[in-house]
């Protein structure tokens, strides 16, 4: 296999035992960055020469006889929320690129490098996350690099085409209604929303803090667990982040699937998509034997309440500049978080309430079952640009569509894993939702997935 | 719908202005689009029958 090809953890094991270096590994990325982005658009910063430096001392570690950290040499980059000591966190925006650079690294920046891993750049998003797509006006939308033409989802849709391009191995996203999943699902990689709380969001802009998460996308299901072990655990930093001691998932991953009950969601679920989608989550099904159905109730009204509490926290949180200058925003999302400062505070209350009602009913399901099955997106990616799009025979609004299946899960913090699999040219994404902190569970099942040759993400 | 575009509108001019929010008149047909559909998702969150003792969880732990 080529050093370009291998994912995260096979890189770092060829740094460790010095069969590659870190510079030569990060300068091959740097190379691979200038010749495909231009096209692609997934980098709104490179930091080329800080790359350069910390590749070098990674080396010096390896030479010296120390442990170099899981992710020895490993180049990666982070959706332009997270905070990067140095580094103006423009979120998407026009208007946050008047603040002075960040002071230090966002707590999971920081974490990866402990880990060893080179921080290559910054990448493109939705404005303000708000968004599925990452037609991003202010600083152009990222392609996907399965058909340039189209749409890398979003709001992480620079983190999806950048590990899908093979520019870099392993990014962050963040997700608050599917912003991992939906660019991981249309770019053909692997998404990592861990449970709400086992990530520390400190140093990342927020959205809607209820539902906020940050995770890894990758290429192998061995990537996000070395990726979520490098940052999962409690900081105090974090108001909402979780006091449970970190569980390592990393030497789970081998165990196989045998005991593990698996269903696949109806209802909800099983409509409203492509048929292409549902058959993807039956081949998933087949390879893990889930002969099951399980009814997730009132899923279509907490996809309605993720987007009441979304709409009165965003559009709370940038009030200030939406009375000021609206002009600024991104046409794209402008009219949306104008809306969104309107939502009435009785309606927030009562979806604040019925997500706790949802969360115990959910939580019940996870009694008989220990993953389900869903469709991440409704339909492969779109083009650039497209209104509308006929689904199921029927016509719907594209954008606000590709989270029908997304919000429903993130509104209540479960941890999920979106898989890509294969019918076609383009990828599909599915879903592997799982009890709360039972991330384990789920990359299990992913691992065998790709043991299976079910689950692929080869370099588009 | 149960809320359409042009009673949003009606709601958005007032509600915009009790917590100081320009709103031109050109960009008003587009924000009460986006209005609509929030109010009628807001309205399937509110109309939903919950046990009085239900809570929302502001230290929320899933």
């Amino acid at each position: 296999m080529s050093p370009d090809a291998l994912d995260a953890v096979g890189i770092a094991a060829a740094v460790r035992r010095r069969s590659a270096s870190a510079r030569d590994t990060v300068e091959a990325a740097l190379a691979r960055i200038a010749e495909r982005d231009k096209a692609l658009n997934c980098f709104t910063a490179v930091l080329a020469d800080a790359a350069r430096r910390e590749a070098a001392a990674v080396d010096a570690r390896v030479a010296a006889g120390e442990d170099p950290g899981p992710l020895a040499g490993v180049p990666f980059a982070v959706k332009n929320l997270f905070d990067v000591q140095g580094l103006t966190t423009l979120a998407g925006s026009r208007i946050n690129a008047e603040r002075p650079p960040a002071a230090r690294d966002a707590a999971c920046v920081a974490a990866l490098r402990r880990a060893g891993a080179v921080l290559v750049g910054a990448l493109n998003m939705d404005e303000y996350a708000f968004g599925f797509t990452t037609e991003n006006t202010h600083y152009g939308p990222t392609r996907n690099p399965r058909d340039p033409e189209r749409v890398a989802g979003g709001s992480s849709g620079g983190s999806a085409a950048a590990v899908a391009g093979g520019l870099v191995p392993l990014t962050l996203g963040s997700d608050t209604n599917g912003s991992i999943r939906v660019p991981a699902a249309l770019c053909g990689v692997l998404g990592l929303k861990p449970t709400y709380g086992r990530v520390s969001r400190r140093g990342t802009a927020l959205f809607a803090g209820a539902f906020d998460h940050v995770g890894p996308l990758a290429r192998s299901a061995r990537d996000l667990a070395v990726a979520l072990d490098a940052m999962q655990g409690p900081d105090p930093e974090d108001p909402v982040a979780s006091r449970r001691p970190a569980a390592p998932t990393r030497l789970e991953l081998d165990r196989g699937i045998a005991g593990l009950r698996v269903a696949v969601a109806d209802e909800h679920f099983a409509r409203g998509g492509e048929p292409e989608v549902f058959a993807a989550v039956g081949d998933v099904a087949r390879a893990l034997d889930a002969r099951e159905r399980i009814t997730i109730a009132e899923a279509h009204r907490a996809r309605a309440a993720a987007m009441v509490i979304t709409a009165a926290e965003g559009g709370q949180l940038h009030l200030a500049d939406l009375r000021a200058r609206p002009d600024a925003f991104d046409p794209m999302t402008r009219d949306r978080f104008l809306a969104a400062t309107l939502m009435p505070a009785t309606a927030y209350v009562a979806a604040q309430r019925f997500r706790a009602w949802y969360r115990a009913r959910v939580r019940a399901l996870f009694e008989r079952v220990d993953v389900i099955l869903a469709p991440t997106t409704p339909y492969p990616a779109p083009p650039i640009g497209q209104d509308r799009i006929q689904v199921d025979g029927g016509e719907v609004l594209m954008r606000p569509t590709l989270g029908l299946f997304t919000q429903p899960l993130s509104f209540i913090g479960l941890p999920v894993i979106s898989v890509p699999v294969w019918r076609g040219k383009l990828p599909l994404g599915v879903q592997l939702i799982g009890a709360p902190f039972q991330e384990s569970v789920l990359l299990r099942v992913a691992a065998h997935l790709e043991r299976q040759g079910v689950v692929a993400s080869p370099i588009a | 719908m149960a809320i359409d575009p042009s009673s949003a509108a009606r709601y958005a001019e007032q509600a915009a202005a009790a917590i100081g929010l320009p709103l031109t008149p050109a960009r008003m047909p587009a924000v009460a689009q986006q209005l609509a559909g929030l109010l009628n998702a807001a309205a399937l969150v509110v109309e939903f029958p919950l046990p009085e003792d239900v809570e929302p969880a502001p230290a929320f732990e899933p």
